[in-house]
């Protein structure tokens, strides 16, 4: 099996690999912009020198339990897709390596759709992330309507 | 003109050499449709800018080409090798008209119309097969000094970019950190880099936006030509060209723009006698306008005239495809009018001198979609098409007002935020019901959107602040928490997880590096579930004019005026900056240009153009500096006509008399004037007309006459409805009342008139 080149990050107590042909740079945000009413794994937006990212916590999109809301100086793994610049926030950024993914095993839950693979790690199971998916699912449908939970539905009680 | 035509060379050119390889194609299969509608596509728009250039013979050539290629398309003629040799020939030759015209040599036209006659299939292969027109002799033309100009990539022109806005932030970080140090030497060198990195932006800038006021530029003289080729009167109005746009996308807008609009004067606009007979205006109306709406900048182009003949559209399509009857009588009337995007398809059925066949509507289409945009109809049989071209705002500079909400700031475009309202300063009213509000400013009531609300924050900061805001439904108050300033910048699109949440339009990014979403006006409207109630145009019965509406203002020296709003462009708060004294006068810097701000008032510090009503007519414009603009009144039905300056009558509103300005009159000063005509005044009511209605008249354009030199000849006269006796013609028929030919106060209209008569 080929080897490819990979980040590994920790979100949460997940670790993850994100392929580094997908990376276009890895950041420190420090200063992000709320966007209320975008869709929930939103966290906001960012300057990446003079472009604008739109700041993701895949936590909301993996199901796994939110982070503490520190959102100030946390690193983030820069990537396009479709032309438009994401930052997806991680905790921590460990290594750049090679790895030789294997399948995704079954029983992975939530994660399941957005897992392109697995490798064996320091004592944990590292899941190898596919990008496009998980942009996909924060994205969701752009006219889609609001859930009633969504910020925007307070807007017919103004006044 | 100059730059049209270099433009016109040079796209000429690059469509000659992309081409030369469809044509080549095409002589070896001459069956190949694709083929056929490239170079049909070509001699078509060939055509189209000819006519518009003022270029004869090339429309001549490319007419005939065209002619022939559309019987092919048609299935009319067969494309023998005589045909594609002769067609070949006419492109050669269009080819080499071009570069001598670049080149500003003249070429013999000998032979041209042997060439045209060859397209026609009864005289037979006049050409021999092979040939190639003698005349295709190298000349070694000589290089005049034209504006050089190359072509680049874009994606190159956005690395650029996207460097200089890197090189803004860091300078603005830089500056920070000097300013800290506080050393003067340091201050001034700063300075210096400041300048040279600003001008660099404009530059940078402009190589890749462009107002799309050069896409409707051309336009009146369009217009003009093609109303008057086909006897047919057309006022143009032209709104939003201060919209700036991406040039590619106004290159590849010019083509759909220019055949939109002839079609709307061709076929759309009735002539004269069905005009009066249907009970319209005698002149056609014609807008195109640009907005930007939601992350889309819409271009529409609205005729009043006849609409698209569904029932002939369709009755014409089943006859040549009777195969296609069943799909056609499911259609609903929408998609029946969408018939006309329908390859090779006219819908009229005569061939007329402009438009030509009406073909193109497809290539139309195609072009508008190659942008990523798309193309809608709104039809109204016997009433007008309007036709919407829609193309997303991939880059697009916006005047933007900063504004301030639950510690986030926010851009409104200015395009749409009419005026903005502090709550505290007593002028406004808020009056809240239950779960709506409404506001009332200057007596008029508007619906209130919380911003804060809206974006979901529950405990708010009071309001502080209301845009009013203007969206195509309707107009409401936006409640804010601060307004910070404005900003020209680059709006690009949201990704999809932003745009969701369907407020926004984009996003944009300041100088100092923090983002800032754009909000969507008809989008929060449409959040917040406002419903406008549909205003038809009021229509005078009688006339079929709208009903003049005047603003009222306080002016600079405190005398309540009032002014028609169909001059006033829009109603502005210039920052103290752009408000300049130079050459006896001050001015104001809107974009690159300035325009004269008008001291008849007695505005004399910046301070006096503190608000300013923008008047915009024929494409000049003057800022006519207020204390404070009132409200809008329809204009009262009697005035007592004075002659003081601008002042051209009182009327009573409120039961006191106020001043009426003429804007027409505002323009009078500074304006150049050309060969006048004469306007002879007829009748015994003629010293009337020359003690009321002579600024008019001069304003307008002519020199003014009560009797005839001998020798002379008016271009136009004016008498009374009731005059008995017989004007010399044209005239201008003059109402006492309203309803009677042009009413006589009603100086719009009158103007209106004399330019027509001078057209």
């Amino acid at each position: 099996m080929t080897q490819t080149l990979h980040l590994v990050a920790h979100v949460g107590a997940c670790g993850v690999l994100i392929h580094a042909g997908r990376v276009d740079s890895v950041v420190d945000v420090d200063a992000i912009v709320p966007a209320p009413g975008a869709a929930p794994g939103v966290l906001g937006l960012a300057a990446m020198r003079s472009r604008v990212a739109t700041v993701v916590d895949p936590r909301h999109v993996l199901g796994l339990p939110r982070g503490t809301g520190e959102s100030a100086g946390r690193r983030a793994v820069v990537t396009a897709v479709d032309g438009h610049l994401y930052a997806i926030a991680v905790d921590t950024l460990e290594d750049v390596a090679m790895f030789s993914i294997a399948p995704p095993p079954a029983g992975l839950g939530s994660l399941g759709p957005f897992v392109s693979g697995v490798v064996e790690g320091e004592g944990e199971t590292l899941l190898a992330l596919d990008l496009d998916r998980m942009i996909a699912a924060v994205d969701g449908g752009v006219n889609s309507k609001l859930t009633p939970g969504d910020a925007c539905t307070s807007g017919k009680n103004n006044g | 003109m100059d730059d049209l035509l270099q433009e016109f060379i040079a796209e000429t050119r690059e469509t000659l050499e992309a081409l030369s390889g469809e044509i080549v194609g095409w002589e070896a299969a001459p069956d190949d449709r694709a083929r056929l509608d490239a170079i049909f596509r070509f001699v078509h728009t060939i055509k189209g800018s000819c006519g518009f250039l003022d270029l004869p013979r090339l429309t001549r050539l490319s007419h005939a080409a065209e002619d022939a290629l559309s019987a092919v398309r048609d299935g009319a003629r067969v494309p023998d090798p005589a045909l594609v040799t002769a067609i070949l020939a006419i492109i050669d030759r269009i080819g080499e008209v071009v570069e001598a015209i670049d080149a500003g040599a003249a070429l013999d036209d000998s032979g041209e119309e042997m060439l045209i006659a060859a397209l026609d299939p009864a005289t037979g292969p006049a050409l021999p097969l092979a040939a190639a027109p003698e005349t295709t002799s190298e000349v070694a033309l000589p290089v005049r000094g034209t504006k050089r100009t190359v072509r680049l990539s874009v994606d190159l022109l956005d690395h650029m970019m996207s460097g200089v806005s890197d090189m803004v932030l860091a300078r603005n970080q830089l500056a920070r950190a000097l300013r800290e140090m506080d050393d003067p030497r340091l201050e001034t060198m700063l300075d210096r880099l400041t300048m040279t990195v600003d001008e660099l932006r404009d530059t940078v800038t402009r190589t890749r936006m462009q107002r799309i006021e050069a896409l409707f530029a051309p336009l009146p003289r369009l217009v003009r030509d093609a109303a008057s080729s086909v006897g047919k009167h057309v006022s143009l109005a032209i709104e939003g060209g201060d919209v700036e746009l991406d040039r590619e996308m106004i290159e590849l807008l010019r083509d759909p723009l220019v055949h939109l609009v002839r079609n709307a004067v061709d076929h759309g606009i009735e002539d004269r006698a069905t005009r009066i007979l249907a009970g319209k205006p005698a002149a056609g109306r014609l807008r195109v306008s640009a907005r930007q709406a939601g992350n889309l900048i819409v271009i529409e182009i609205a005729d009043d005239g006849r609409g698209i003949d569904t029932d002939r559209l369709a009755l014409k399509i089943a006859r040549e495809r009777p195969d296609r009857v069943r799909e056609l009588s499911a259609l609903t009337e929408a998609q029946r009018a969408e018939l006309v995007f329908e390859p090779g398809l006219s819908s009229r059925d005569e061939v007329t001198a402009l438009s030509g066949r009406g073909v193109g509507m497809d290539v139309v289409k195609a072009n508008v979609e190659q942008t990523g945009g798309r193309i809608r109809l709104s039809n109204r049989p016997g009433e007008g098409l309007s036709v919407a071209i829609e193309v997303p705002l991939t880059l697009a500079i916006l005047n933007a007002v900063m504004v301030e909400v639950a510690d986030t700031r926010f851009a409104l475009s200015r395009q749409t935020v009419e005026e903005i309202v502090a709550i505290d300063q007593g002028q406004v009213r808020i009056d809240r019901f239950g779960t709506g509000a409404v506001v009332v400013v200057r007596g008029a009531r508007l619906p209130l959107v919380e911003l804060p609300h809206l974006l979901g924050k529950n405990d708010p900061a009071p309001l502080r602040y209301l845009a009013i805001v203007s969206v195509r439904e309707g107009r409401y108050a936006l409640g804010l928490e601060g307004v910070i300033d404005t900003q020209e910048l680059v709006v690009k699109p949201a990704a999809p997880a932003v745009m969701r949440a369907g407020i926004y339009a984009g996003q944009m990014l300041p100088d100092d590096g923090v983002p800032v979403l754009l909000l969507d006006g008809a989008a929060i409207a449409a959040r917040a579930g406002l419903r406008f109630d549909v205003q038809a145009e009021v229509e005078d019965a009688d006339t079929g004019e709208v009903a003049v509406g005047t603003l009222l203002f306080e002016d600079v020296d405190g005398v309540a005026r009032l002014i028609p709003t169909d001059a006033i462009d829009r109603i502005e708060r210039p920052a103290m900056r752009d408000v300049n004294a130079a050459a006896g006068r001050l001015w104001l810097t809107a974009g690159e240009k300035s325009v004269p701000i008008w001291a008849g008032a007695g505005a004399r510090t910046p301070a006096d153009a503190g608000t300013v009503l923008r008047l915009q007519i024929d494409g000049r414009e003057i800022a006519y500096p207020v204390r404070e603009a009132m409200e809008i009144v329809p204009l009262p039905e009697s005035l007592t006509p004075v002659d003081a300056g601008p002042v051209v009558a009182l009327a009573m509103v409120d039961g006191t008399p106020v001043e009426l300005l003429d804007p027409m009159l505002l323009f009078v000063d500074g304006g150049d004037t050309p060969a006048q005509p004469l306007c002879l005044l007829h009748g015994p009511d003629s010293p009337w007309m020359d003690a009321f209605l002579r600024p008019t008249i001069e304003a307008a354009g002519y020199r003014v006459a009560r009797t005839l030199a001998p020798g002379e000849r008016a271009q136009v006269a004016l008498a009374m409805t009731d005059d008995p006796a017989p004007p010399p013609s044209p005239a201008i028929r003059l109402g006492r009342r309203r309803g009677e030919g042009v009413y006589r106060y009603d100086r719009i209209a009158l103007t209106r008139a004399l330019e027509e008569a001078r057209a």
